[in-house]
């Protein structure tokens, strides 16, 4: 497809806004000749039709040469992906303990779950959950061997489980353990259930002592993949970023329904490139019916003073209607609760948390689409923290996914490579140091813990480093740099050093030094916190005090 | 008449449907509550479609109607045999254990009644039954509680704001349309007097919490308030009701109406009532400093920049007689 037409729509149709790209063959290369965003359910064409119109106003010659008339746009081809809504799983099982252990795993890929066990609900409630309009899988767990707390009551629990396989013929039925050996479920179930036999699947169990449940989150994983997804597919896309570029590369998206956090290395000595992570509904910029939990976790990455009930009410409104007042206060709104949606992600990949630094991480996803690169460098800075250098970029014009769904791992890194330049936006390198000493202004003098030497282009920049700061040195698109760091005493930056040099490329950010907490410690004082997080939003926002 | 051919942009901009129609309406319904009907059968406006049950429990059950039982079936205890253990005289099957059922039960509470006439299309005990009528709806965000039905008043403006004062017995009976935003105590007010309804542009949080916890009191209580129900036209924030809202509503005033969850709407069972349609190229401001204004769409204005440093597309609406105004294209809705 892609080596036939002239021109190419790259449409990402995600849950809150739809965004087409379009590209053109110059020359040899593929290249992106524009790209537009509309709330969902605007038509592609008309997306489509807009941003054509405008490289016909722009290059006249170029779109006659890549057929660009309106008359004719049916016919550019489409690479597409959509981002599946999260469908609810309802995990049963015969103890508290039991239903944290597999919630604990199934949080950690795109179902949206909701438990329930015989500890604490009666049959008739978790009839009620597992026989809900809205639920499309029911897991029902029990350990393998069941445990002593789960014994009890697994009889009746398979029962229920069978009952409720029979009464819904289109559920998905996951069984995790001892289940489908207890009698108690055949009876139930009975000789000849209704629906596809195939619903009715075995998953590996998730025990604690025995790992972190891989087979049960694979599992999972593969119950819910669809052709086409996109948050599935930017996992592959990011593996041949990694390859092409041959560098570690990071992805951190949040959507409207689902977040990625995926770290991708290049393969060696031939192998393809490989990576870890997780596709995640608690990624979510704001899950369907934010609860206390949610609104608190937003005000706590907030500057303004909303009390808890018109956060609320906001969040609400950021749901129900994700692509409205993406400008002033709403944008703030938006970055802080991009921000409680990628620290929940962290708390969920302890795994990645413990890696070293990767060399690049790219942000994507709709919660950044129209936030100032500066906010968004500070949302990551904020959540994924690790120590060492990274450099940031944008995929702004959302390629990465419908990329991703290209099949052929040589014809994805082929339109990779061309697009490369132009669908990732530089926006700078976040240098984070951690074991610096105590925050400025918490009761030592702002006595220099360091120095920084950014030398490049025959220039060359001193810079004091100062525990607890934070701070944004110019250093535009294209320009690299060597930043050598002299610091008084050992630091952690990737290992612990006193002094280091790392190479640092320029953006629309430029250098972000982030001299804080590695983890972040914020002020438990409402008051404090919000000054504090105020200052560095100073930083952030240029141009907007508020 | 095409509006979207020659005004470049317009179709970007996010429609909002008024108006939808015919109806397939879908009642929700809990473990132990009986359906009263089935798939293919007609009913009208007030017929009973299910046994609602108030402090719904799980009893257990030693024999349930032999080899025949099956989980979702309606059980009933044996004429003239006391109960024994848990003292269900009738209930849901949810399943057999240990050679005991277990079954849903309840004390019976208000039946269900068909808010508008219709055909039967899907019952589906404990999970919820589904009713095929060609009456319309007008489309809300979402429903607190109900359903429920009542005769239309207008009581307040499309920005208005109603207070418990403004609230009187006189209104029993009735689906009140309630303008931007309604407090918790006029709510409650309503409650009291036996207001059926209520339409509402805004709803927060706070109030939304308190609906839902007199609701629940409402349902465990012996004697249970009539049916009630709260839809929500726009969201969270009060803010004006869309002025084709306001004008569907206007038409109904005095007509019976019924407040539905699924989908959420203000149904209208005549079908041939003629309903006024959205102006062309309406435009509406849903955020922002003109949130609620209303103008006329004049095309895109391209890529702008806005509060807080931010880089949006943008188009062009006129409000009244001044120059376009530059409006986040994000920030406008347009009806259909």
């Amino acid at each position: 497809m892609t080596r036939l037409s002239p021109a190419l729509a790259i449409v990402d149709a995600g849950g809150a806004t739809t965004s087409v790209g379009l590209v053109g063959r110059i020359g040899s290369r593929w290249r992106l000749l524009g790209s537009l965003a509309g709330p969902a359910g605007t038509p592609e064409a008309a997306l489509l039709a807009i941003v054509a119109a405008r490289v016909r106003a722009a290059d006249p010659d170029l779109a006659a040469e890549l057929s660009l008339d309106s008359g004719r746009l049916d016919s550019v081809p489409r690479l597409m992906a959509r981002s599946r809504p999260p469908a609810t799983l309802v995990v049963l099982a015969a103890s508290r303990r039991a239903v944290g252990d597999l919630s604990a795993v199934a949080v950690r890929t795109g179902w949206r779950v909701q438990g329930a066990s015989t500890e604490s609900h009666d049959p008739r409630e978790m009839s009620e959950l597992a026989l809900g309009q809205g639920v499309r899988a029911v897991l029902i767990g029990a350990g393998d061997p069941p445990g002593p707390d789960e014994r009890p009551a697994l009889d009746d629990l398979a029962a229920l489980g069978g009952a409720v396989a029979r009464r819904r013929p289109e559920l998905q039925i996951l069984l995790s353990g001892a289940i489908r050996g207890r009698r108690a479920w055949r009876e139930s179930l009975g000789a000849d259930p209704p629906g596809d036999p195939a619903r009715i699947v075995e998953v590996p169990a998730a025990v604690r002592r025995r790992g972190d449940g891989d087979g049960l989150r694979q599992s999972l994983e593969r119950l819910f993949a669809e052709p086409g997804d996109g948050r599935v597919a930017m996992r592959a896309a990011t593996e041949s970023l990694a390859d092409l570029l041959d560098r570690r590369v990071e992805l951190v998206e949040v959507g409207l329904d689902g977040g990625t956090r995926v770290l991708a290395e290049p393969g060696v000595a031939g192998a393809p490139p490989t990576s870890i992570g997780i596709v995640t509904a608690e990624g979510a910029l704001v899950p369907p019916d934010p609860d206390d939990e949610t609104v608190d976790r937003v005000l706590a990455w907030t500057t303004g003073s909303l009390d808890r009930h018109r956060m609320g009410d906001r969040l609400r409104e950021l749901r129900g209607q994700p692509w409205v007042d993406a400008a002033g206060d709403g944008a703030r709104l938006r970055l802080a609760a991009a921000s409680a949606a990628l620290a929940r992600m962290a708390g969920l990949t302890p795994a990645l948390n413990a890696m070293a630094v990767p060399d690049v991480t790219v942000v994507a996803g709709g919660a950044f689409a129209v936030a100032p690169a500066s906010a968004t460098a500070l949302a990551v800075a904020d959540t994924i923290r690790r120590t060492g250098v990274t450099q940031l970029t944008w995929d702004h014009a959302r390629l990465l996914g419908p990329i991703g769904t290209i099949e052929d791992p040589a014809e994805r890194r082929a339109l990779l490579a061309d697009l490369l330049h132009d669908g990732l936006v530089p926006l700078g390198t976040i240098v984070v140091t951690g074991n610096l000493g105590v925050r400025r202004g918490a009761g030592r003098h702002d006595r220099p813990a360091g120095r920084l030497t950014l030398a490049g282009d025959g220039r060359e920049i001193q810079r004091d480093l100062i525990a607890g700061d934070l701070a944004f040195v110019d250093l535009p698109p294209g320009r690299q740099a060597e930043a050598r760091f002299a610091f008084a005493e050992r630091v952690r930056f990737g290992r612990r050093t006193r002094q280091v040099s790392v190479p640092v490329s320029g953006g629309i950010v430029g250098l972000m030094l982030d001299l804080r907490d590695v983890p972040l410690r914020l002020p438990e004082r409402r008051d404090r916190r919000r000054t504090l997080l105020a200052d560095w939003s100073a930083l952030a926002w240029p141009g907007d005090a508020r | 008449m095409n509006v979207e051919g020659p005004q470049p942009g317009y179709e970007l901009i996010r429609p909002r449907r008024v108006v939808a129609g015919p109806l397939e309406a879908r009642f929700r319904l809990r473990p132990g509550e009986r359906p009263l009907v089935g798939p293919g059968e007609a009913v009208v406006r007030g017929a009973p479609l299910a046994e609602r049950i108030r402090d719904p429990r799980t009893a257990v059950v030693a024999s349930a109607g032999g080899a025949s039982a099956k989980p979702g079936s309606w059980w009933t205890a044996a004429p003239g045999r006391r109960s024994r253990g848990d003292g269900a005289e009738q209930g849901e099957l949810l399943f057999r254990s240990g050679g005991r059922w277990r079954i849903a039960a309840g004390d019976p509470a208000q039946p269900l009644e068909a808010p508008f006439g219709g055909i039967v299309r899907d019952v589906q005990p404990g999970t919820g039954l589904t009713l095929r009528t060609p009456a319309r709806g007008l489309l809300g965000l979402d429903v607190l509680a109900g359903p429920s039905t009542g005769h239309l008043h207008v009581l307040a403006g499309r920005d208005g704001h109603v207070r418990a004062s403004q609230i009187d017995v006189g209104a029993a009976g009735a689906i009140l349309v309630v303008g931007s935003h309604v407090d918790a105590e006029a709510i409650t007010r309503a409650r009291a007097v036996g207001v059926r309804g209520i339409v509402v542009a805004g709803l927060g949080v706070k109030e939304r919490r308190e609906v839902v916890a007199s609701e629940q009191r409402s349902q465990a209580g012996a004697h249970g308030l009539p049916p009630f129900a709260i839809l929500v036209l726009e969201g969270a924030i009060g803010r004006p009701i869309a002025s084709p809202f306001m004008a569907v509503l206007e038409v109904l005033e005095g007509r019976m109406v019924a407040i539905i969850d699924e989908p959420a709407c203000l149904a209208i069972e005549d079908p041939d009532l003629e309903l006024p349609r959205p102006a062309p190229l309406l435009v509406r401001v849903t955020a922002g400093p003109l949130a609620g204004f209303e103008g006329s769409w004049a095309g895109l204005a391209g890529r702008h920049r806005f509060a807080g440093n931010v880089l949006l597309e943008a188009g062009l609406v006129r409000f009244g007689g001044r120059a376009p105004v530059a409006v986040p294209l994000g920030d406008l809705e347009r009806f259909v």
